[in-house]
């Protein structure tokens, strides 16, 4: 796993601003089942700094809700620890929690209840929100997660779609620190994907730390600052996506209208080089394996290969998760 | 686990975290609270607003009225039945207390052993009890919002039997000049009859709450609410055939329904109190033992 490498990027020091969200060891097993760390009996190690958005990715099945449970003191973990805004969790839910923004396993509302009146509900329950201050911050809701017009509809006639979108406004009655968004883009129309990306991004730009679990790369890809990559319940790859991104990055793409005479000039200097139509359809060569990147533009401006654009190969997320989960146990 | 591990600090720290527009509370040291009022407040909305309750009110409204035109028409057939239903006969104020009596068999327990099961399983069959623990609501005070819910049904039906009961039995069966003639013979005044009346009904609300208590228990443990209804019915069941088998009857004072017809003794002159009593200090031991258990459970409970 040459992840395990990846460099840190200048970290905040870890004593003056804690993590937004911190896992220590943490292990979860049912039974026999290890639904949250490895087999060999450790727990899960994580952090998550503050104004991050962390995407967590894993295949269904590789713990991502049930780490996520146990971070927000749902589940107590069967060894390790968690910690929530530089608090052990579950002991200071009363004090974290109310900071805190949910959507964990679906939204879970009444069904005799209009979308209104199942808010409302939930408002009355948090410690942060006045009384006074109760309708208008449902109404904002509402707003903000497009369901305004379908608010005194009951909760039972609500497309999946909507349901979730309710779920999302019940995260978001209240200014947040933390919002934990599970699967938040589940049942959703494109429509109602972009919206929780400009939501996510609102929060980010707000300074809120996010941590959003998908199964989306696309979503994450666009939203994320970092990611946590799950596989059986252990961690195979965190850190920050652009840096997880480029450690993973092979070589240079070479954009050129001369490509027959770019390869042959590459692989003569020993460099695996082979044509990459790329998804625009402008001609272009990858190369990797060869001599570092100026060295190679060096050579194919000395060839007469018209160079348009040389830049680092970066893979989809799409790819890096796809070569981390297969090639884990 | 060798991969992995702590990833890069991004990013600089977050000094105001805003949405809305509007600035978030610093996380104090403090843990914080939604009041209490207004949770109890929510919790009843939500309980009222519950359809099924509101038919289950609707039916226990319906139980005086029917007794009424039963023995309405029973009396101009022949003649007096006999039992408490037959005292009903020309004696409209005893149909409230019989009502009562009647539907604390059955009817009345199920419909707490309703309330409490959709108080806590029913919460986390629908979901909304991991919203409730992650505002937080904390978990003792949950208890006390969900056992405050079901103190309310057990009251209102309580409540709609007694005011039902006493209208029937006014307007339909009739009495001789708004008085009670007693089961002993003797004769009380309107007032006087209303507030035994009032008396039975607390002591059913009381014999209820006990009722409800176990079945939060119940409640706590699953996240199926029928389960706490074939619970319910089952002890019910169980208690009825333990008390009536005569060489058991050492097991009588544990039995909770074993009390449950002491209500008639309010139709009796002079008042007897030693049944309502007991079965009050019994109820109030099941009370204790289910809270407890609601407690103990709710504060280790997965959501």
């Amino acid at each position: 796993m040459t992840l395990a490498e990846v460099p840190a990027a200048p970290a905040v020091p870890a004593a003056a601003v804690p993590a937004a969200a911190r896992a220590r060891g943490l292990r979860k097993v049912f039974g026999s089942t290890v639904a949250v760390g490895d087999v060999e009996g450790n727990g899960i190690d994580l952090d998550v700094p503050h104004g991050a958005v962390l995407g967590m990715l894993g295949p269904n099945g590789s713990g991502k809700t049930t780490l996520i449970r146990m971070l927000l003191g749902l589940t107590r973990p069967t060894s390790g620890t968690a910690e929530l805004l530089g608090r052990p969790m579950p002991d200071s839910a009363a004090t974290v929690l109310p900071h805190v923004g949910a959507l964990v396993e679906g939204p879970g509302f009444h069904p005799f209840l209009s979308g209104r009146e199942n808010l409302r509900r939930v408002a009355a329950s948090e410690p942060l929100l006045p009384t006074r201050d109760i309708r208008a911050a449902v109404d904002a809701a509402l707003e903000r997660v497009g369901l305004g017009a379908a608010a005194d509809r009951r909760f039972r006639g609500y497309s999946l779609g909507m349901k979730q979108r309710l779920g999302l406004g019940a995260a978001l009655l209240l200014p947040r620190r933390l919002v934990v968004l599970d699967e938040p883009t589940n049942g959703l129309d494109p429509a109602g994907t972009r919206d929780v990306r400009g939501i996510i991004a609102d929060l980010h730009a707000d300074g809120a730390t996010v941590v959003v679990s998908s199964h989306l790369l696309t979503e994450v890809e666009a939203t994320c600052t970092h990611v946590a990559v799950l596989q059986s319940g252990a961690l195979i790859a965190a850190g920050e996506l652009s840096s997880l991104l480029d450690a993973d990055a092979a070589g240079l793409v070479v954009v050129t209208p001369d490509v027959d005479l770019a390869v042959s000039t590459l692989r003569a200097a020993g460099a695996s080089a082979y044509r990459d139509g790329g998804s625009d359809g402008v001609p272009a060569v990858a190369v990797s394996d060869g001599p570092p990147a100026p060295e190679i533009v060096a050579l194919l401006v000395r060839a007469g290969v018209a160079v348009h654009e040389a830049r680092r190969r970066r893979p989809r997320l799409e790819e890096l998760f796809a070569r981390l989960t297969e090639g884990a146990p | 686990m060798t991969a992995g591990t702590g990833p890069a600090a991004g990013g600089a720290p977050a000094t105001a975290v805003r949405a809305h527009g509007l600035p978030a509370t610093p996380v104090g040291d403090a843990p914080a609270t939604a009041p209490l009022g207004r949770l109890l407040a929510a919790e009843v909305r939500w309980v009222l607003r519950r359809p099924r309750t509101l038919v289950l009110l609707g039916v226990f409204a319906l139980i005086p009225v029917l007794i009424a035109i039963g023995v309405t028409v029973a009396d101009r057939r022949a003649g007096p039945g006999r039992g408490l239903i037959g005292a009903v006969a020309g004696n409209g104020l005893v149909l409230p207390v019989a009502a009562m009596t009647v539907s604390l068999a059955l009817l009345l327990p199920l419909a707490v052993a309703m309330a409490a099961a959709d108080a806590i399983a029913g919460e986390a069959a629908a979901g909304t009890l991991r919203g409730l623990l992650l505002a937080p609501v904390g978990r003792l005070r949950l208890v006390v919002m969900k056992a405050f819910g079901v103190l309310v049904v057990a009251v209102a039906a309580v409540a709609v039997l007694a005011a039902v009961g006493v209208l029937a039995g006014l307007v339909v069966v009739g009495s001789a000049q708004g008085q009670l003639v007693t089961l002993s013979g003797t004769t009380i005044g309107l007032g006087d009859a209303l507030g035994r009346v009032a008396l039975v009904a607390v002591w059913t609300v009381g014999q209820l709450a006990a009722v409800g208590a176990v079945a939060l228990a119940v409640s706590a443990l699953t996240e199926h609410p029928l389960v706490v209804l074939a619970a319910v019915l089952a002890g019910l069941i169980v208690f009825g055939v333990l008390g009536a088998i005569p060489t058991l009857g050492w097991l009588q004072p544990y039995l909770l329904t074993s009390g449950w017809s002491a209500g008639v003794d309010a139709l009796r002159d002079p008042l007897p109190s030693d049944g309502m009593v007991t079965a009050t200090l019994r109820a109030l031991c099941y009370l204790v033992v289910g809270i407890g258990a609601t407690v103990a459970t709710m504060l280790r409970r997965d959501a």
